[in-house]
């Protein structure tokens, strides 16, 4: 590895175009996984606006039609319109991806800067709770607190983020862990900085860049595991157009020959989840300090 | 015939930003250079001047986006720049040996010691592990590490950075080159254990006429070191000349500003030339690349400096070399 | 006589090593005072213990046993919250300062954190603080609006002076700051420190493994070798008669950037020990060219040799100190002895 002495210009002709060519020239994968969840998102906002029939929109006397004209991807054992209904299910894939999202890094994060900046025995017990919720079987667990409080999509997110959160742990408290050796926290502290600036001003910024490409994979995770969980009857009922549901539903058919109840949602959740990975995976690209010109 | 000729040598990194657009840094601009046997060549100079850039380039060690993109590079009369990794393998590690800086990271974790020495030997000859064993053994002790033998059994965790550094020489010694480039082969280690290492290097470099490239950005290490020594900056070699003359009688400004930057000459003469910010190899001045920083820059300056002759072995790539030296003013900060 | 801005008595600061049940003995037992306007240069090689003794001085480390006197308060135990508001009188230049500073605050802003962190100026009056502070460090403005891996090593390192002065400290640890520039930077730097400590009167505590340097900037210096002091006096006089037998070895070993000097050096055998298992007595015991029976009994304490010079050394009372004799005044077996045991031992 050579070095390059440091430039200090911004760099020249920043153009849309350019900026996609150049991303993409980086990492493809990024811009394959960020254009499908872009059009996945674009669908999810808009699915009220743009579906050719409503969710729910129950047409009685035309039961599992083929894919045709009327029905692009067919009709459901209800009479209800597939391809309406696989694109409300974005806006499940979303609104559990993202709150979940959310869930995990607001309280894995935090535990993971306390426990890499403290060390000693509060880093132990963070880190042997961690291994105890790593521990459990996520369908197991979910099955559980479902059966506790009922069936609900709020608890199939709480599960979900709370049960990924100490990945982010881990991965924050080694990040403050590398700063920590690095000199970075002698000098705040030096600086005079109180424990809760060093933490959120300091840390909190530079451990996490290691963390954006794990967010989006574990979005994948969060739809994967509730349209697991919505296939096996926990957390989601019918007629809530949510893929593992439908895929529930679909299920039965494929036997008698209907095979787009259940391939479509089926392939609508894939393919998301294929985007976010790819996504994640580009992100990881992108972001590799290597790739970065600094100035040693 | 010298053992090691490097012309013109211009090595660029080619690389697309972010926005798309192509950005090359110039790394190294048309370095010329010859090493010969029984001869110790300096190569001084900031980051980014391009030292280990030619080391690396010469080696045959660039990684993508950095590329040769022209001159030539003669090892004992034969071009090497642009063989394939094969034909490089048969001169690399044998013939033509490199030590590099922070020997902790160079070593290979996972092997013992003696296996690493075993290993160097049996990849580019025939020879039994048992001779390559005592080979080993043999050479640990010519490069000054104590109880050889059980240090071939050691960890290269286990070892001090002196100790790695010997044996790393020793690696690099062990199938008998006749050259070697050693790549600030002191920087991290204490003074007293640098004196050592020195003095090793210069012993072998005499026992076995071999020729030798010291990288370094230590003036103290040249000057008692190295027979003669070539000043780089932004990819070229501004000044090369016997180490006396230089030290001097330097007649680059750079190397003028380097001479009077060291404490002793701040003590007798004060604080003169400061230096400036480093050269931004995205977009080198046309003409000197040195004018932006230099006190003595003039309108002639804008075109390419020559290589003056100033006498005695001495080259400086300045319009203004040949005029004697007026006292040193100060330029920007760096 | 005015009094001392910092005083460190009988300091020790060991750690717990990474096998179980071993010590790393880094400080053992150091003294010295600081007086105000006055540079102390701390010398030494690996395991010295130089940049432990900076980071214990600011309380960066908690000592293990002494005391530490600033301003005259003792500062040894007390905890974080009571030390946070007297970082303003002491500050740290660190040798990185790509790794010391957060890469994601602009400039300008970092410099300002000090300010905002010890002074209730308002935003305005901040930026104007910040604007004069690049200034005295000669700094061009237009940098201040830039990230920090944009500048140079040399910029970079003067942004980290600025921000130890924004405050106005009595004193700046300075733990290599040179160490990691260019040459023809380095220069610039350490023109800029002395011009600071003659218009403000700062006390500096300058650490450094390169002697020139150390020379060049400190009116007084200490030359340490595994934890303790083994010389203290004037940096002219310890340059130029040392009197400790290593701080002979060490100023030989040192390259002069001048062809023309003569070396005469004493080249000392192996390498300095891990600081884990401590030699008995005198720390420079095993590779003492010098070395004799009574040098392992019991650590030597400070010789005088003349006013405010002191060399921890028992052969200094009869003036058979000087290792250019080494041969004829040694005791060739306790050398022998100490080989395999301590000398090229790692960890």
């Amino acid at each position: 590895m050579t070095d390059i002495a440091a430039t200090s210009s911004a760099e020249p002709g920043f153009t849309w175009t350019g900026r996609i060519l150049g991303v993409t020239r980086r990492s493809p994968t990024f811009a394959i996984g960020f254009l499908i969840v872009v059009i996945f998102a674009f669908v999810a906002v808009f699915a009220n606006v743009i579906s050719p029939f409503g969710a729910i929109e129950t047409f009685s006397s035309k039961v599992l039609f083929p894919p045709g004209p009327e029905f692009w991807f067919g009709s459901d054992g209800n009479g209800m319109d597939v391809f309406s209904r696989v694109m409300h299910g974005a806006r499940f894939a979303f609104g559990i991806a993202v709150p979940s999202a959310i869930i995990m890094l607001v309280i894995g994060v935090p535990l993971g800067l306390i426990a890499g900046y403290k060390g000693g025995m509060i880093d132990e017990v963070v880190l042997r709770t961690m291994d105890v919720v790593r521990s459990f079987p996520s369908i197991v667990l979910a099955l559980a607190v479902v059966a506790a409080t009922g069936q609900s999509l709020v608890n199939v997110v709480l599960v979900i983020g709370f049960l990924d959160a100490p990945i982010f742990t881990r991965l924050v408290r080694s990040e403050v862990l590398a700063l920590r050796s690095s000199g970075f926290v002698d000098s705040a502290v030096a600086a005079g900085n109180p424990t809760w600036r060093i933490l959120f001003v300091h840390l909190l910024p530079n451990a996490i860049r290691g963390s954006t490409a794990m967010i989006a994979v574990r979005m994948a995770w969060a739809v994967r595991i509730s349209a697991t969980l919505a296939f096996i009857g926990v957390g989601i009922q019918a007629p809530t157009p949510e893929w593992g549901a439908m895929i529930r539903q679909g299920a039965e058919f494929i036997i008698s020959g209907e095979w787009w109840v259940a391939l479509f949602p089926g392939l609508a959740l894939v393919g998301i989840v294929l985007g976010f990975n790819l996504l994640g995976d580009g992100l990881q690209d992108l972001l590799d300090p290597r790739r970065k010109a600094t100035g040693k | 015939m010298s053992l090691l000729e490097v012309s013109n040598l211009h090595t660029h990194f080619i690389s697309h930003d972010l926005n798309n657009n192509l950005r090359i840094a110039k790394g190294l601009n048309g370095v010329t250079f010859e090493v010969d046997k029984g001869e110790v060549v300096g190569i001084v100079g900031e980051t980014g001047a391009g030292k280990s850039l030619t080391a690396m380039s010469i080696m045959g060690l660039l990684q993508p986006p950095a590329r040769v993109v022209e001159g030539s590079v003669r090892f004992d009369g034969n071009e090497i720049l642009g063989l394939s990794a094969e034909e490089l393998n048969r001169i690399r590690g044998t013939e033509l040996t490199m030590i590099v800086q922070s020997p902790l990271t160079s070593l290979d974790p996972l092997s013992r010691v003696g296996k690493q020495l075993v290993r160097a030997q049996r990849e580019h000859r025939d020879i039994s592990k048992e001779d390559a064993w005592a080979a080993g053994v043999e050479t640990m002790t010519t490069v000054g590490i104590p109880d050889p033998e059980r240090r071939m059994r050691a960890w290269p965790h286990e070892l001090s950075g002196g100790m790695a550094q010997r044996v790393l020489i020793a690696l690099a010694l062990i199938n008998g080159p006749r050259m070697i480039i050693a790549d600030e082969p002191t920087t991290g280690l204490d003074v007293t254990v640098q004196a050592q290492i020195l003095d090793l290097l210069q012993g072998l470099v005499r026992d076995r006429d071999m020729g030798a490239m010291i990288i370094t950005h230590d003036l103290g290490v040249v000057a008692h070191y190295c027979t003669r020594i070539c000043v780089m900056f932004a990819g070229s070699i501004i000044e090369t000349g016997p180490v006396r003359q230089i030290f001097n009688d330097p007649r680059h400004p750079y190397t003028q500003a380097l001479i009077s930057s060291t404490p002793k000459r701040i003590a007798e003469k004060g604080y003169g030339q400061i230096g400036g910010p480093p050269p931004n190899l995205y977009a080198l001045p046309a003409g000197c690349h040195y004018r932006d920083r230099c006190n003595r820059a003039a309108d002639l300056c804008h075109t390419a400096p020559p290589l003056e002759d100033v006498g005695g072995g001495q080259f400086a790539r300045c319009h203004f070399a040949a005029t004697p030296d007026s006292a040193a003013a100060t330029v920007q900060n760096g | 006589m005015a009094d001392p801005i910092l005083k460190v008595r009988d300091l020790v600061k060991h750690f717990p090593g990474s096998q179980s049940g071993e010590t790393i003995h880094a400080v053992n037992g150091v003294s010295f005072d600081l007086m105000p306007g006055e540079t102390v240069g701390l010398v030494g090689e690996s395991g010295s213990g130089k940049s432990t003794i900076g980071r214990c001085v600011l309380r960066l480390y908690k000592p293990t046993a002494g005391r530490i006197e600033f301003g005259g308060r003792d500062i040894t135990t007390i905890n974080e919250r009571e030390m946070r508001p007297l970082r303003k009188e002491i500050q740290i230049v660190f040798q990185d300062p790509y790794s010391a500073l957060n890469p994601r605050m602009k400039v300008g802003n970092l410099i300002g954190e000090l300010v905002k962190l010890h002074t209730d100026l308002d935003a305005p009056a901040r930026r104007d603080t910040v604007a004069a502070l690049a200034e005295r460090v000669h700094l061009n403005a237009d940098l201040l609006t830039r990230f920090p891996n944009e500048l140079s090593g040399g910029q970079l390192q003067r942004v980290c002076i600025a921000r130890a002065l924004a405050t106005n400290p009595k004193v700046i640890v300075l733990d290599e700051p040179t160490s990691s520039l260019d040459l023809s930077v380095r220069a610039g730097i350490l023109e800029l420190l002395g011009e600071l400590q003659r218009e403000t009167g700062v006390s500096m505590l300058f650490i450094s493994h390169d002697l020139e340097t150390v020379e060049l900037v400190s009116h007084r210096i200490l030359v340490l070798y595994l934890g303790s002091v083994v010389e203290d006096g004037p940096s002219k006089e310890v340059f130029a008669k040392p009197s400790h037998p290593y701080s002979q070895a060490l100023l030989s070993a040192d390259l002069p950037p001048d062809p023309d000097v003569k070396l005469d050096r004493k080249i000392l055998e192996g390498e300095v020990p891990g600081p884990v298992h401590l030699p008995p007595g005198c720390p420079f015991a095993p590779r003492c060219p010098l070395v004799r029976p009574d040098c392992t009994a019991a650590k030597p304490g400070a010789t005088a040799i003349g006013e405010n010079h002191h060399a921890a050394c028992v052969r200094v009372a009869d003036g058979t100190n000087d290792i250019r004799n080494a041969d004829a005044a040694a005791d060739g077996d306790m050398h022998k002895k100490f080989q395999d045991q301590f000398i090229g031992r790692t960890s």
